[in-house]
């Protein structure tokens, strides 16, 4: 099926439903129509799993009044789709009303698409073994110090479509290529894990994927520990200021939290949160990221969107009825979860960043590390960044993948330290941002970064 | 549907599987309705009704898997997805050099169905609501909330397997679940309280004693308020008492993720080649188990049509084996255990838990508070992230101190970390009783396959050398 087929369907088959839900009398609807393909190759050390298939379903949101009800259903059966119209309208009519709730988006206005790749539909698991096959040959795993290596490729085409009883009636595609390879490796009793990886909406070369993980994972072998407790800088690359950035901006940025109180910013709008140097956009409408669409996940078009701007709080994150309760618009931030290998049809509209950026200032890592006359290198993802109290903003993490600096230098990588320290005192404590963004994986992007005042212990 | 259409789907792509070349296939139906109803604050936040069925065909050619699904439940919806399976088997089958064939065993047929004494299927939403509604006001009584939340889940449906050898298995799921969350926001601190407890039973499951809605509420209420007056735990290593559910917990994220075979065959657990060696303390028995007298979830069959079983992968501290599927058992010359899933018809299974939880000791619940003398009681957390190397980090957001071995104030949320394979040697007992959980809310994660419900508990454990971390 081509692309321009695949949204042909689907827009017809969420016309085609809104007729039904007006035959039935029912007073508003709200349908989410979901297509998606995909293929999935896994070769972890020769050991080779595959799986295709086509992900169908919908999801249904009935308004009567205020009161709200949800239903969804698998496939795209007539029968089993007008069974689930009324099973949304059933529960719509028993639960009690919902004040924030201001209708569905009530008309067909659409922003840009992303990277469409026609060629995707027609690739399959051939084309991801000659990918693993080049990951694979780039590297020689006979080194003794290789437990494990792995390799992965992945393809995948969708579409969804919205239509509302108010006269919504628009849709996005998307297509997307991954590829990754992962490295176990061991060297007298110290254990080391890397990756690398590449994400993107259409086909990419793999070279230089496997070996920059290997040497990554190799390079972190034989570290010593870093013995007592002291508060240091911390130097993070680039694919680990990501997440650690993510997890300080979820709360903080939401416009749900905001409407239900529980966002210990909600005091902040257009006051200095951060260091003037540091502006952070959501950007849903960058071509080459996951994140851009035409429309968010109920309707409205995407856009992008300054959230801190110099240092000061612009605005939070918000679905149409979260931007309705607070007085604010909506910021084309309504998501449904479980895109690519999940059933976002199975949700309803919550909030959720699209691709957030850190607007780059100068220096690359190494530039940075050159300028810290003792401190951490930060070079894997920690474990525990969730744990953070959302509302004081605390945290203490674990981390295996660090490298001790000294005199700007990195001397040798460490076994597993704890970083402690605040989130929002980290915002106000950076020391440079940096001008070498990275993809991450992670709904934010960000540069090799370096922040003051955390507390370092083994 | 009826049974025996889906079972003739199934047989057919079975048949055509072969003709197209298959050494063995496996085909499965899952029909499964969720309900969740999420009130905050009085508002619905959330309520769904999700009907999820589908087809999946895994075919095996010379040892390799290919598996492909299909929401299309029709002759052409199953024939297009066996030869995609059948397709991905063979075109894959170049690459594969750890193949993991599987020996032929005696068909099964079996139908299972759970008496649920109050089918979740037979209430009405309304009845439901109304269990949450009692539930946040029991809340309210106990608290001036920031927020109260109450969550309903249930989960139910059938599942269909037929294979190669003629087997064919039928049974049915059930979870029902039930949360209650109290938040105080004041002074810039944040207070929380949280109860409830899911089971593989009908809505009989909340007339049982200390399952009520109010239960949950009253202690979810008190919980919250209590917090307000929490003290900071001793910080450093610290002598800790799990209760079941957090054992469970750290039991099945830091090691039963380690023993799971696909990870062993390649090598990537550092449990791997190392059955028979001394692991743990002699207080150290470890089981994942498919359907335990103690509760937790019902599971008979896994996704492979293995009937489960109770496997002992810890006794005394020695590591007596792994989980597995068919083919890591063959490989691995072990028995089978019955933990090959997949979390929904959309994924091929994988090696997963079932039920996993700590042995029995021998102590009383005040001989363990006696043992213990300073240190810890860990209640209940909120999340928690594991490393494939034993590393762990959990947030108790439920605990208490121990002092002279009695059991005095609530403590602030705190990190618990460590190693397991290190903290493994530093058990120093447990208690008689052993209590099993499961639910619908939360749920294993693993490959993208996040939210598959297992069953977690143990007894009462006591962990020495514990890192805990600072109030948050």
């Amino acid at each position: 099926m081509s692309l321009d087929d695949l949204r042909n369907k689907i827009l017809n088959i969420a016309d085609t439903t809104i007729k039904h839900s007006r035959d039935l009398n029912i007073p508003s609807t709200e349908v989410f129509v979901l297509e998606q393909s995909t293929t999935n190759l896994t070769d972890n050390k020769g050991k080779v799993d595959s799986r295709d298939g086509l992900v169908q379903g919908i999801g249904i949101r009935v308004a009567v009044g205020k009161k709200l009800g949800f239903a969804s259903c698998t496939g795209f059966d007539e029968e089993t789709i007008k069974s689930t119209l009324k099973q949304a309208h059933s529960i719509a009519n028993v639960s009690p009303e919902n004040p924030m709730f201001n209708g569905f988006v009530a008309e067909t206005k659409m922003s840009k698409e992303g990277i469409l790749d026609p060629d995707i539909p027609h690739l399959d698991a051939d084309d991801l073994i000659e990918k693993c096959n080049i990951m694979n040959q780039e590297v020689d795993l006979s080194d003794r110090r290789i437990i494990s290596g792995s390799f992965g490729a992945n393809i995948a085409y969708q579409g969804f479509a919205i239509a509302t009883t108010e006269g919504c009636l628009a849709s996005s595609l998307q297509t997307t290529f991954g590829a990754n390879s992962y490295f176990v490796v061991t060297d007298a009793g110290d254990r080391k894990t890397a990756q690398d990886f590449v994400a993107a909406r259409k086909v990419e070369s793999v070279e230089g994927i496997a070996p920059k993980a290997l040497n990554k994972a190799i390079s972190s072998l034989g570290s010593k520990a870093f013995g007592g407790s002291e508060v240091l800088p911390t130097i993070w690359e680039p694919r680990e200021s990501a997440p650690f950035l993510a997890f300080a901006f979820f709360n903080v940025f939401s416009g749900s939290a905001y409407v239900e109180k529980s966002n210990p910013w909600k005091e902040k709008l257009n006051e200095k949160v951060a260091v003037k140097e540091l502006t952070v956009i959501d950007d849903g409408q960058k071509p080459d990221t996951e994140a851009c669409q035409s429309i968010d996940a109920e309707g409205t078009p995407k856009q992008t969107t300054a959230i801190i701007e110099d240092g000061v709080l612009k605005t939070f994150l918000f679905n149409k009825m979260y931007g309705d309760a607070a007085g604010f618009s909506t910021t084309g931030n309504a998501q449904r979860g479980g895109i690519f290998g999940g059933t976002p049809y199975e949700n309803i509209p919550v909030v959720g960043p699209n691709q957030m950026m850190i607007k780059e200032v100068a220096k690359n890592l190494e530039e940075q590390i050159s300028e810290i006359d003792k401190g951490i290198l930060i070079t894997g993802t920690p474990i525990g960044l969730f744990t953070a109290n959302p509302v004081t903003g605390d945290f203490s993490v674990t981390c295996n993948d660090t490298f001790l600096i000294e005199k700007g230098e990195k001397v040798h990588p460490l076994k597993s330290i704890s970083i402690a320290g605040n989130y929002f005192e980290t915002l106000n404590n950076i020391r440079f941002i940096g001008n070498d963004t990275e993809q991450s994986g992670w709904p934010i992007d960000a540069p090799s970064m370096t922040f003051l005042n955390h507390t370092i212990s083994d | 549907m009826e049974k025996d259409y889906v079972f003739d789907l199934l047989n057919k792509a079975v048949d055509q599987g072969h003709k197209l070349g298959a050494d063995f296939l496996e085909a499965r139906y899952d029909d499964l309705q969720l309900t969740t109803i999420n009130l905050t604050n009085d508002i619905i936040k959330q309520s769904s009704s999700i009907n999820r069925k589908g087809i999946g065909v895994m075919a095996y050619y010379q040892g390799t898997p290919g598996y492909s699904f299909t929401p299309e439940l029709s002759s052409e919806g199953v024939a297009e997805a066996t030869k995609k399976a059948v397709k991905l088997a063979k075109s894959t089958d170049i690459r594969n050099k750890l193949k993991l064939d599987f020996d032929k065993i005696k068909p099964i047929k079996d139908h299972i169905e759970v008496k649920a004494k109050k089918h979740p299927k037979d209430y009405e939403f309304d009845d439901k609501l109304a269990m949450l509604k009692r539930g946040v006001s029991a809340i309210k009584e106990q608290v001036d909330a920031t927020s109260t939340t109450g969550m309903y889940g249930e989960m139910y449906g059938e599942k269909f397997f037929i294979n190669s050898e003629g087997s064919e298995i039928y049974w049915v799921p059930m979870i029902v679940d039930m949360r209650m969350v109290a938040v105080l926001i004041s002074e810039g601190q944040q207070a929380m309280g949280a109860e409830g407890i899911g089971a593989s039973k009908g809505l009989e499951h909340f007339d049982e004693k200390g399952r009520s809605p109010e239960d949950f509420g009253t202690i979810a209420g008190k919980d919250c308020k209590d917090s307000l007056n929490a003290v900071a735990a001793p910080t450093g290593k610290t002598t800790t008492l799990v209760s079941p559910q957090m054992g469970g917990v750290v039991v099945h994220e830091s090691f039963g993720h380690l023993s799971e075979a696909d990870f062993v065959v390649t090598g990537q657990s550092p449990i791997a080649d190392r059955v028979g060696e001394q692991l743990g303390s002699e207080h150290v028995t470890i089981i994942d188990e498919g359907v335990p007298e103690q509760g937790g979830l019902f599971f008979p069959y896994d996704d492979q049509g293995t009937k489960t079983g109770k496997t002992v992968l810890v006794e005394d501290g020695i590591l007596k084996g792994y989980l597995h599927n068919r083919g890591t058992a063959k490989k691995m010359n072990s028995e089978l255990t019955g933990n090959c899933r997949a979390i929904n018809f959309l994924y091929n299974p994988i090696v997963r838990m079932k039920n996993t939880y700590f042995g029995a000791g021998n102590l009383t619940f005040e001989e363990a508070l006696e043992e213990v003398g300073t240190g810890i009681y860990a209640v209940d957390m909120s999340g928690g992230q594991v490393g494939l190397d034993g590393n762990f980090m959990f947030n108790c957001r439920k605990g208490y101190l121990i002092e002279n071995g009695e059991i005095t104030k609530p403590i602030k949320n705190s990190s618990l970390s460590g190693n397991i394979l290190e903290l493994l040697k530093y058990i120093k007992g447990a208690t008689k009783d052993i209590e099993i959980r499961t639910g619908y809310f939360g749920g294993c994660g693993k490959n993208g396959q996040n939210g598959l419900p297992v069953g977690l508990g143990g007894p009462n454990v006591i962990m020495d050398q514990v890192l805990v971390g600072g109030a948050q």
